[in-house]
């Protein structure tokens, strides 16, 4: 009878310890997890919140509309002007397919939903068919329609950007697709090979091939050995394995400068291995590789190998081959750092968030954060200047005007080189500086990348006078 | 004493209750008010007064399983007739007829004194509600436990769930003979494992796990044979593995359980759609009739608990959480001064079975353990579910009173 009861009290103990379980595990949901699932775009509450809600309109740094809302036969119509031109910036808002770009991060300021205050709710009970707030970006549109012209017909990406704010003057990726017919072409555009929905300026990952010998540059003069002459015989040996010289000539004797005006690649391979795994990753990681960058749109993580890696592969790390791999935007934050005397500026896209009323809700403020020193990023301008002027990167010259940049041919699996530009204008206050990837081109990046680099430059110096 | 006093408080805050969320269906529905409302409203206030009245003045055993029971109606009922009106109403009515059997169940407890004499009849009885099933069957949901008797769909294995109870109690607790014959036990877990595989097959995944804890918890209690209790728990080991691997609906369940994000769009709809009610809720909800529970599928059945805690927050769903284990307490509570043994069994297979279908259901919808489709007792809408658990109540409110020892009648 005893061990009856004993027994009886267990299985009653197990029962209600069952039912404690539940409790605690619905509380702990509610605080710590609940949030995250209810953000989930397929959840259909959001879009019941946005039924009564027109969506705040987008419009550019001047001003310029480029998507709005309004109401047709009681039903809220999302209006996008540009076709094809924001696909990647802007993004879509749809009820099947959910949301992507800024209509997705700033959705919450979008519909208004954001502080989920008694207030606000009491407001929403009162005034259900709200209006969101309205997002003004840096984007310059004419700018866009330019880049996004120099850009049609290739596959890769193209972003300008004040390089002292981080204000993104640009940002194109291609292909693209039409916001306006998305609902209808979904299948097509999402099952596209080409991967259209995809922003590859902020998400793509791409071997940086010899725009990355500006990296591998700061280590050099980090070193103090700047003016230490290499002789370059066209080819070089590394543990058994030889990189060779785009013009296996040889190059001859050299010194940084000289080294990188004309991308010497055994120059460049055995100086890496010369300062060292540690010393170059070190160098990488400052410059946000294997860090998350924040940004107003979803962006994807530079690599630099962690572990230690083998001679070769440090070789071929020096000159951006290997296991190295890095998004457009991240190399346009190196560039931007450089021009900007060593400060990186954090990149971003919304300005202000501007309520319906007409008042600022939230603003951009500009930071950056110091990623080298002053001398450093002044001896690497000097050098990219050299690089336009006389280097491989001579198409991306404008007359006039002092551009300076790094040009990059990557090899890659596909078997066709990925053709790199990143630059800067005007050298001595540069007020523009840009990031021109085009993947799979098969072509160097002196030849196709800069000539759009330097039409993006024109242009931007020409019609940003803010 | 003062019995009536005590009693008379948790009634009143049962009422309460009862008039605050109707008078929130009240102003939810108050541009469309139409006659169902006034009925549901008068009705179930009128139906709960006077049945516990009613419990009060027959039944000298444990009034307060009933009145946990009414609270749990009540807000399932609330529920239901928002989601869809038409339901609610039908629900009454099965709340009408529920509150019938469960004065009928306690009376057939209270005056028949042969119910601890019948394992075979029990044994004879489960197997035919199960080739019922397996001839009638048609499959809703996935599963095949539902069977139309002209015109009303029953699911036997409900039933059978309380047959289940009598029959484990008459063999443990009941008359002797059966349990003299050699190797009797190791027969009975031949049975009860012929039953959990017969419901593996029907797809009710669920009700197997009931069959499975309310044998597992009475076989610890009283097997003679503590060996069999290992071999119980391995067999079921192997058997669950093997159904992992045998089965596809049960490897469904259990990636759904793991991650079912990925599957969003199809075998991990519920599931998601359940966390997303449960998240908007918050811990105050978001007010009777402000949410969507109409978004969750079967939002009045199997995921009532998600659709509750969307619009009354999850306080009121940790309150249903702890009404249950009230039950089970005072379920248990009972079985520890019942003297006579079969019922003392009886008592802890019931509320073994309200204890384990509402924790197997609720973690379900919590994404805790897996999903296996069950309602929740008293809670959830439907016929059979609030007939049979309004029956294994009166059995229970039967148990409560005392007995003679080994004799078995009223007092």
């Amino acid at each position: 009878m005893n061990s009856e009861r004993k027994r009886i009290i267990t299985i009653l103990v197990a029962l209600c310890l069952g039912f404690v379980l539940l409790i605690g595990y619905l509380s702990y949901f509610q605080m710590f997890r609940a949030q995250a699932v209810r953000d989930n775009s397929y959840n259909k509450r959001l879009w019941i919140n946005e039924d009564n809600i027109l969506r705040g309109s987008i419009a550019d740094r001047d001003g310029q509309v480029l998507v709005y809302s309004e109401t047709r036969d009681g039903e809220a119509h999302r209006i996008y002007r540009y076709d094809n031109l924001y696909s990647h910036v802007i993004g879509y808002s749809l009820k099947d397919y959910g949301k992507s770009g800024l209509e997705r991060k700033y959705n919450s300021y979008l519909v208004n939903a954001n502080e989920n205050t008694a207030i606000n709710e009491l407001i929403n009970l009162i005034n259900p068919s709200g209006v969101g707030n309205n997002l003004n970006l840096t984007i310059d549109h004419d700018l866009q329609k330019k880049t996004r012209e120099l850009m049609s017909g290739k596959k890769g990406s193209a972003i300008a950007i004040n390089p002292k704010t981080g204000e993104i003057l640009s940002m194109v990726s291609v292909p693209d697709f039409n916001i306006g017919n998305l609902s209808e072409n979904w299948n097509t555009v999402s099952e596209n090979p080409d991967s259209p929905l995809l922003n590859r300026g902020t998400q793509g990952l791409y071997t940086p091939g010899s725009v990355f010998k500006i990296l591998t540059a700061v280590g050099v003069i980090q070193n103090g050995l700047p003016e230490a002459i290499y002789e370059c015989s066209g080819s070089t040996v590394i543990d058994g394995y030889t990189i060779r010289d785009f013009d296996e000539s040889g190059h001859g004797p050299l010194n940084l400068e000289q080294a990188f005006a004309v991308s010497c690649n055994t120059y460049f391979a055995d100086q890496a291995v010369a300062m060292g795994h540690d010393k170059l990753r070190e160098i990488a990681e400052n410059l946000s590789f294997n860090q998350k960058i924040t940004f107003d749109l979803e962006t994807s993580t530079s690599t630099f190998p962690k572990d230690s890696i083998g001679l070769t592969d440090l070789g071929a790390s020096g000159i951006g081959q290997g296991r190295i791999l890095v998004t457009p935007l991240n190399m346009l934050m190196i560039v931007s750092a450089v021009a900007n005397d060593g400060y990186m500026p954090m990149p971003y896209i919304v300005e202000s968030v501007v309520s319906p009323g007409g008042m600022r809700i939230d603003s951009h403020r500009s930071e950056s954060r110091k990623v080298m020193e002053n001398g450093e990023a002044q001896a690497l301008k000097n050098m990219m200047r050299e690089v336009v002027r006389s280097g491989t990167g001579t198409n991306a010259g404008i007359s006039g005007v002092q551009v300076a940049g790094k040009t990059g041919t990557a090899e890659n699996s596909s078997g066709k080189n990925h053709a790199w530009f990143v630059g800067f204008a005007p050298l001595d206050d540069p007020k523009v500086a840009v990031v021109v990837l085009l993947e799979e081109e098969g072509s160097s990046g002196g030849r196709s990348a800069a000539p759009i680099a330097r039409e993006i430059i024109s242009f931007a110096l020409n019609s940003i006078t803010n | 004493m003062n019995e009536g006093l005590i009693n008379k408080a948790p009634r009143k805050l049962l009422f309460l209750f009862e008039i605050l969320s109707l008078s929130l269906i009240f102003l939810y529905s108050w541009e469309g008010i139409q006659t169902e409302t006034y009925v549901i409203a008068v009705g179930l206030v009128l139906l709960i007064y006077f049945s516990n009245y009613l419990l009060g003045r027959i039944s000298k055993g444990d009034n307060y399983i009933f009145l946990i029971v009414c609270m749990l109606v009540s807000i399932g009922i609330i529920m239901i007739y928002r989601i869809s009106p038409d339901l609610g109403l039908k629900q009454l009515m099965w709340l009408t007829f529920g509150i019938a059997m469960f004065f009928a169940a306690y009376f057939a407890v209270r005056y028949i004194s042969f119910w601890g004499r019948l394992t075979p009849i029990y044994l004879l009885a489960s197997y035919a509600l199960f080739a019922l099933t397996l001839i009638m069957g048609s499959r809703t949901h996935g599963a095949i436990n539902w069977i139309t008797i002209s015109g009303v769909s029953v699911q036997p294995a409900e039933i059978t769930k309380i047959v289940l109870v009598f029959l484990l109690a008459a063999f443990y607790g009941g008359d002797e003979k059966y349990r003299k014959i050699k190797n009797a036990e190791v027969y009975l877990m031949i049975v009860v494992y012929s039953f959990i595989g017969l419901l593996f097959l029907q797809r009710d995944l669920g009700t197997a796990l009931i069959f499975f804890g309310v044998f597992t918890g009475l076989q610890y209690i009283y097997s003679q044979d503590r060996r069999l209790i290992w071999a119980n728990l391995g067999l079921a080991t192997v058997g669950g593995i093997a159904g992992y691997l045998i089965f596809d609906h049960v490897r469904v369940r259990v990636t759904t359980w793991l991650n079912p994000w990925p599957h969003i769009n199809d075998k991990g709809y519920q599931i998601t759609q359940s966390l997303f009610a449960i998240s908007e809720g918050g811990f105050f909800g978001t007010g009777l009739g402000r949410g969507n529970p109409s978004f969750i599928p079967l939002s009045y059945n199997d995921f009532i608990f998600s659709a509750i805690s969307e619009e009354m927050g999850i306080f009121t769903g940790i309150g249903i959480i702890m009404l249950f284990m009230l039950l089970v307490y005072r379920g248990f509570k009972i079985a520890l001064s019942q003297e006579n043994q079969f019922f003392r069994m009886v008592a802890l297979g019931i509320s073994m079975i309200f204890g384990i279908q509402s924790f197997i259901i609720i973690g379900g919808v919590l994404k805790v353990i897996p999903l296996t489709g069950l309602t929740l007792p008293f809670v959830s809408y439907g016929g059979t579910s609030v007939v049979t658990s309004f029956i294994a109540l009166g059995i229970l409110q039967g148990a409560s009173e005392k007995r003679g020892r080994g004799g078995i009648g009223n007092e």
